[in-house]
């Protein structure tokens, strides 16, 4: 009942969205969806803590990580539309914007947040690429929002490079299905049957099947090589679609990959995903490091901290034992904090009208708690103590020391790289004096809740989290290791 | 059903996708996309014709009106409205072009891909050329400048992933290949209104000449 409920108020949201002919009712409509998800989200994640997987329907099932992602997309979901209503309106009264694009706006988005729902709690591997593809597909007139030449260099990169993606990993899934016996499942073959015929498979097959996923998914996660549409989708889109992008959908995306290693880890040795994710995590730390020392645009930066930080993640899945559970809770607040960076990342733009760096100078004292927040968010996501980060990057690199010790004290080295990088450009931002023509006026309460509650959530997080949410990362660090 | 009459088809297809590389004219590359993705419907037909499941024949007429009407009146459209009757040229010359094409042809018949071809034995001829078609639909993307071409590219890859199942028994349930299809549907409109705005924002859909970003 959960997912209809969810699934049919982000319909109806978008439906409304498109008919409304008064821009109250689409804002109304849309925060509503988004709330009914969020609560729904909840319902599902208590239920899968108490009483393992959830599956209401043939075609729906959420498992302990399915879940968590639910309450990632609702909650960064929820966030992002309660900051979309304040940052559209003062893009409209700045004549930037029309009522169209709002309404085109919230419509996509809320397809954009069903999507997601729906790819995570597909009980198949095909519907689940259905509904990646949608989300490929729903936030491409997202990023060319603004119509600019470049917003459309940056949307059809986005378009072509995902979707060779997503037809590699169509691929990939394809030939996974040559453990199943036709007759079995009436042709619906869920992640279940899968895994349970794995062992059917044939080893050189199944080790194939996995690169073609880990690159066709790994693009739409951001992992590197694969990732070069990623800086440039989540700079030119409006920032709280770059908040969903980059908090939410690459994880998405992740989870299709971490589904398929546990099939393939039953065929073959898992040290073979292991070290494709751990090549292509450490790859992804390189490049990001080495781009974000000369990055001139603070929206690229924050997405190449989310390439940098996917990497990480990646690298944790890939170490193995300790470094899983450090993976899926660096997930959690890389999403919360990351999302609340390019929500701040908006109060920028809006404010000094330009992404440069150099064009931000003085930003604590034209936007004081914007500034002061950004550094939060900056120590939160470099992994500075006492936030959570800190922590999932100490248990990573020590899963890893003993394994991989070249790798991971590279890995050490490169995110210490990352932080000089990103402190050079926040420092250069926040502080110095403000060019006179940028007013000092009080800042909107609206634009600074969202990220303001997101920061405080991964504090609370990093220091507590509720038995349901222990639970949840407990159950999914024993099926994922 | 007949294997060399498979193979037959499967070889057009095959050479459809070979003359997207050669195509100077953009016209002769929606037809040779057209008659690919007619090639598809065939050999679904096929399929059809063995089981007899009307949820097929649904897929397949359904793959009939989107990829072989529709698309093709799309493409033919944009081509008329903007007058885009040439192609832009490719990354590669002719003659590396083919090198390329013979180099990918001769992987995907090696024993390298074995275990992807050998999926069902005696389709293993069938299986390499639909290999070859994928990867030959790659590469086409990835030589075209042009953003139509890249398009075509995209769905020409679709078909060969499409013709690969097919021959390694991997077909889906009807329900999932309908959601398939219409997600290449909505994909295809949404590609159409893109190339549409490229063309009005750079005056050509010379994809190479996008050069605003940059770190």
């Amino acid at each position: 009942m959960e997912f209809i409920i969810i699934i049919s108020s982000l319909l109806i949201a978008s439906l409304i969205a498109i008919l409304a002919k008064h821009r109250i009712i689409v804002e109304c409509v849309s925060i509503s969806a988004s709330a009914v998800a969020l609560i729904e989200s909840f319902v599902v994640a208590f239920k899968v803590a108490l009483s393992g997987d959830y599956t209401p329907f043939a075609f729906f099932s959420v498992d302990a990580l399915g879940a968590l992602l639910m309450l990632i997309i609702s909650c960064v979901g929820f966030a992002a539309v309660a900051y979309s209503i304040p940052y559209l309106r003062k893009e409209t009264a700045d004549n930037i914007i029309g009522f169209t694009r709002v309404k085109q706006y919230f419509t996509l988005f809320s397809l954009f947040l069903g999507a997601m729902f729906l790819a995570i709690s597909s009980s198949s591997p095909i519907f689940a690429w259905i509904a990646i593809e949608a989300t490929t597909l729903s936030t491409a007139f997202l990023i060319s929002f603004y119509n600019k030449p470049s917003s459309m260099e940056a949307a059809w990169k986005y378009l072509i490079i995902n979707s060779i993606g997503l037809l590699l990993g169509f691929f990939g899934t394809l030939l996974y299905f040559t453990s199943i016996d036709s007759s079995l499942g009436n042709g619906f073959i869920s992640w279940h049957i899968l895994t349970t015929n794995a062992i059917h498979m044939d080893p050189l097959l199944a080790k194939m099947a996995f690169v073609f996923v880990l690159i066709g998914y790994g693009t739409k996660v951001g992992l590197a090589p694969m990732h070069t549409w990623l800086p440039d989708a989540h700079s030119k889109a409006p920032a709280p679609i770059s908040a969903l992008l980059s908090g939410v959908l690459l994880n998405v995306a992740l989870v299709i990959v971490l589904k398929f290693k546990i099939i393939t880890d039953s065929v073959i040795d898992q040290s073979f995903s292991q070290t494709l994710l751990i090549v292509f995590g450490i790859l992804s730390i390189l490049i990001s490091a080495l781009i974000i020392l000369s990055q001139k645009s603070y929206k690229r930066l924050l997405a190449y901290s989310s390439i940098e930080n996917m990497g990480i993640i990646a690298l944790g899945f890939g170490f193995g034992g300790l470094g899983v559970m450090a993976a899926i809770l660096h997930t959690i607040y890389h999403s919360l904090i990351k999302s609340a960076l390019f929500f701040l990342s908006g109060n920028f733009l809006l404010k000094y009208h330009s992404a440069k760096i150099a064009n931000v100078k003085g930003a604590l004292k034209a936007l004081p708690i914007t500034s002061i927040l950004f550094l939060i968010g900056f120590f939160a996501i470099t992994g500075a103590p006492p936030f959570g980060i800190f922590l999932t990057k100490l248990l990573t690199f020590s899963a890893g020391i003993t394994v991989h010790p070249v790798i991971t004290i590279m890995a050490i080295l490169l995110t210490a790289i990352v932080f000089i990088g990103f402190f050079k450009h926040a420092s250069a931002m926040v502080f110095g004096g403000k060019p006179s023509e940028i007013k000092e006026e009080k800042e909107s309460t609206w634009l600074i809740l969202p990220p303001l509650v997101l920061l405080i959530l991964v504090l609370v997080l990093s220091f507590y989290q509720p038995p349901f949410l222990q639970v949840l990362i407990h159950n999914s660090t024993l099926y994922y290791k | 059903m007949n294997i060399f009459f498979l193979q037959f088809l499967l070889g057009i297809l095959f050479l459809s996708i070979f003359y997207l590389h050669l195509a100077k004219k953009n016209f002769g590359a929606v037809i040779a996309y057209s008659i690919q993705s007619l090639i598809i419907t065939l050999i679904l037909l096929t399929s059809f014709l063995e089981t007899n499941s009307f949820f097929l024949l649904f897929v397949v007429l359904v793959t009939l009106v989107i990829k072989v009407i529709l698309a093709p009146i799309f493409f033919l459209r944009l081509i008329q409205r903007h007058k885009l009757t040439f192609s832009v040229s490719t990354y590669l010359n002719l003659p590396l072009t083919l090198i390329v094409l013979a180099g990918f042809t001769a992987i995907a018949h090696s024993q390298k891909f074995l275990s992807l071809t050998n999926i069902i034995p005696v389709h293993h001829a069938l299986l390499s050329l639909a290999l070859s078609a994928f990867f030959v639909s790659l590469f086409l993307i990835i030589n075209r400048k042009d953003a139509l071409s890249q398009a075509i590219g995209i769905l020409s890859l679709e078909n060969s992933i499409v013709a690969f199942a097919i021959f390694a028994g991997l077909e889906q349930s009807p329900m999932l290949q309908f959601g398939i299809i219409f997600d290449i549907f909505i994909w295809l409109v949404i590609a159409t209104v893109f190339i549409s705005m490229i063309y009005r924002h750079f005056g050509s859909l010379d994809t190479s000449s996008m050069k605003h970003l940059k770190d």
